[in-house]
């Protein structure tokens, strides 16, 4: 499991974003102790640090570049600054990545990711899903039952993960939407369902033809 | 000021001295000093006083020169009076005191005025700062909600971040040289940033997106394009008509590069287009609709204005609108 550091004033966020962070298969360790935080940074050796820049005492800013002394961890920066001029400096300073709040929740998780990825970290996840009689491998975007395999699309794919990850819930149409829309490629409903009826022949072709089913008003059930 | 009008402004000195001479000249002459030395004498004097008035006119001439030209290089032109050479006569020098006192409060007043504007837009950035971290925490406990609550508390956290963000830029556009940091930027960069910081209310109004040649690079300020971008996301979401589509897209116009952004929604009518950019301008979509403050569009010509972007609005009613931002050819910018 990842260690991640949250280096953040704010009581509130920094225990949801704890919270999160545990919940998507992180270990969050939260700094309450803003007095030297280098020191508890060495001790710890987290995988990556969340700074905010706006903390009690030092700057994050001054802050990262002792971070960076202390430890070889990617610093991400998560502040209310969104000047360009703050960009300049926390990246030029070494920071990994620098996202502005107010975030959503899917962009922090998709930065931090990437930012461990690149670093050399891996996905904390598991890279198969397994769920009702489906066996889908995340980086090779192949589903396999009963034997059989079919290659995935990108957007089959993040459509089949999702459902396999809610399995036996309701999944509505809004949060596939939510879950596809990503950098450059912003799906609409009919893109949706284009990919679903593909999704299901696929999956009928497995050996499994009424896998996803329709709630009418409410959304999907695998 | 020519000779004319400074012997005008004299008129009347002139006369008395003509006068004078003349008075003097007759009564010589009555008292029997002889004619040739009358005139010799009317000369010599005619010419000390008109040296006089020469000497007088070329020396005020250059002084009021001198003062226009300082005038014209003075910034703040409301600092002249302490920039000037005090006059030489007692009667100017006093008009020129008084002038300077006064000059001296106004300077004052004037300073006050920008500092408290100057306190006033830190407080607003630093409350707008201050005022993210509960919207950021505010987000992360929405996400523990159910689909349809989440989605709709989603929508109106992003309603108060927008409202929020033109508050901070509102600020900034009073002296954007302040946070303005113009660099080489992708369009595609620019474009993904705006979409994805209005992804909750593009999805909730069920907008396909599209982009198009979005490859090149320009050279801005990628954090206020991103706000001038999603300004105009976030009309073409307000006025989105059936089956709403944006399409973002960019070509090449000789060495500058054109951005249009392109909804098919209602579009606005024709005599209110010239004033949609005017500050507080809603028209008669804002008030059927509901929810416009004016304000956007007037923020995004003021911030345009600063980074040289061209703003170019052109819609039909009932079909849509396309707004275009002519990126400047790079060899126009000043160097950072």
């Amino acid at each position: 499991m990842q260690k991640i550091m949250i280096v953040e004033d704010d009581p509130a966020i920094r225990e949801e974003l704890a919270l999160l962070l545990e919940n998507e298969g992180y270990r969050p360790l939260v700094i309450t102790d803003f007095i030297d935080i280098p020191a508890q940074a060495a001790l710890e050796r987290p995988d990556l640090i969340l700074l905010d820049i706006g903390l009690p005492g030092k700057d994050g800013f001054s802050l990262c570049a002792a971070l960076r002394k202390a430890i070889p961890a990617p610093v991400v920066f998560v502040t209310s600054r969104d000047t360009g001029v703050d960009e300049v400096r926390a990246l030029s300073l070494g920071g990994d990545d620098y996202i502005t709040k107010p975030y959503s929740v899917p962009v922090l998780l998709a930065r931090i990711k990437a930012v461990l990825r690149r670093t050399g970290g891996g996905p904390a996840q598991a890279d198969v899903l397994e769920a009702g009689g489906l066996c889908l491998s995340l980086t090779k975007g192949v589903v396999s039952a009963n034997g059989n395999t079919a290659d995935l699309t990108r957007n089959e794919l993040q459509i089949l993960a999702c459902l396999m990850a809610h399995a036996g819930q309701i999944v509505s149409r809004a949060d596939l939407i939510d879950t596809l829309w990503d950098h450059q490629i912003y799906i609409d409903d009919n893109t949706l369902s284009v990919n679903m009826t593909r999704l299901r022949g696929k999956l009928a072709a497995l050996g499994l033809p009424g896998a996803v089913k329709t709630r009418r008003g409410m959304g999907y059930q695998l | 000021m020519t000779l004319l009008e400074f012997l005008s402004d004299r008129l009347g000195r002139l006369a008395l001295q003509l006068i004078c001479i003349g008075l003097a000249a007759l009564f010589l002459f009555a008292t029997g000093t002889q004619p040739g030395v009358l005139i010799i004498l009317l000369f010599v004097l005619l010419f000390i006083f008109a040296a006089a008035q020469i000497y007088d006119f070329s020396r005020q001439r250059a002084y009021l020169r001198e003062l226009e030209f300082i005038l014209d290089s003075l910034d703040q032109k409301y600092l002249f009076a302490e920039c000037v050479p005090p006059p030489q006569n007692l009667y100017a020098r006093r008009l020129f005191n008084l002038t300077r006192r006064a000059g001296r409060a106004m300077t004052g007043a004037v300073s006050d005025a920008q500092a408290s504007q100057r306190e006033y837009r830190e407080y607003v950035e630093r409350w707008v700062h201050e005022i993210k971290a509960p919207i950021t925490a505010a987000r992360l406990i929405c996400r523990d909600l159910d689909g349809d609550t989440r989605r709709k508390l989603t929508a109106e956290l992003g309603q108060i971040e927008a409202h929020v963000e033109r508050a901070l830029f509102y600020a900034r556009a009073e002296n954007p040289e302040q946070d303005c940091l113009l660099r080489k930027t992708e369009l595609e960069k620019i474009a993904a940033q705006a979409i994805e910081n209005h992804r909750s209310l593009l999805i909730q109004n069920g907008i396909q997106v599209e982009t198009e040649g979005l490859g090149g690079t320009v050279y801005t300020d990628e954090k206020w394009a991103v706000f001038i971008l999603g300004q105009l996301l976030q009309n073409a979401a307000r006025y989105r008509g059936e089956a709403p589509v944006i399409t973002i897209s960019a070509r090449p116009l000789g060495k500058q590069v054109r951005l249009t952004v392109f909804d098919n929604g209602i579009g606005i009518p024709a005599h209110e287009l010239p004033r949609v950019f005017e500050r507080g301008f809603t028209g008669s979509n804002g008030r059927s609709r509901g929810g416009s403050t004016g304000m956007g569009l007037y923020l995004c010509r003021k911030l345009a204005g600063f980074l040289e972007l061209g703003l170019d609005i052109s819609s039909r009613e009932g079909e849509g609108t396309a707004v275009t931002l002519t990126f400047p050819a790079k060899e126009n910018l000043t160097k950072l």
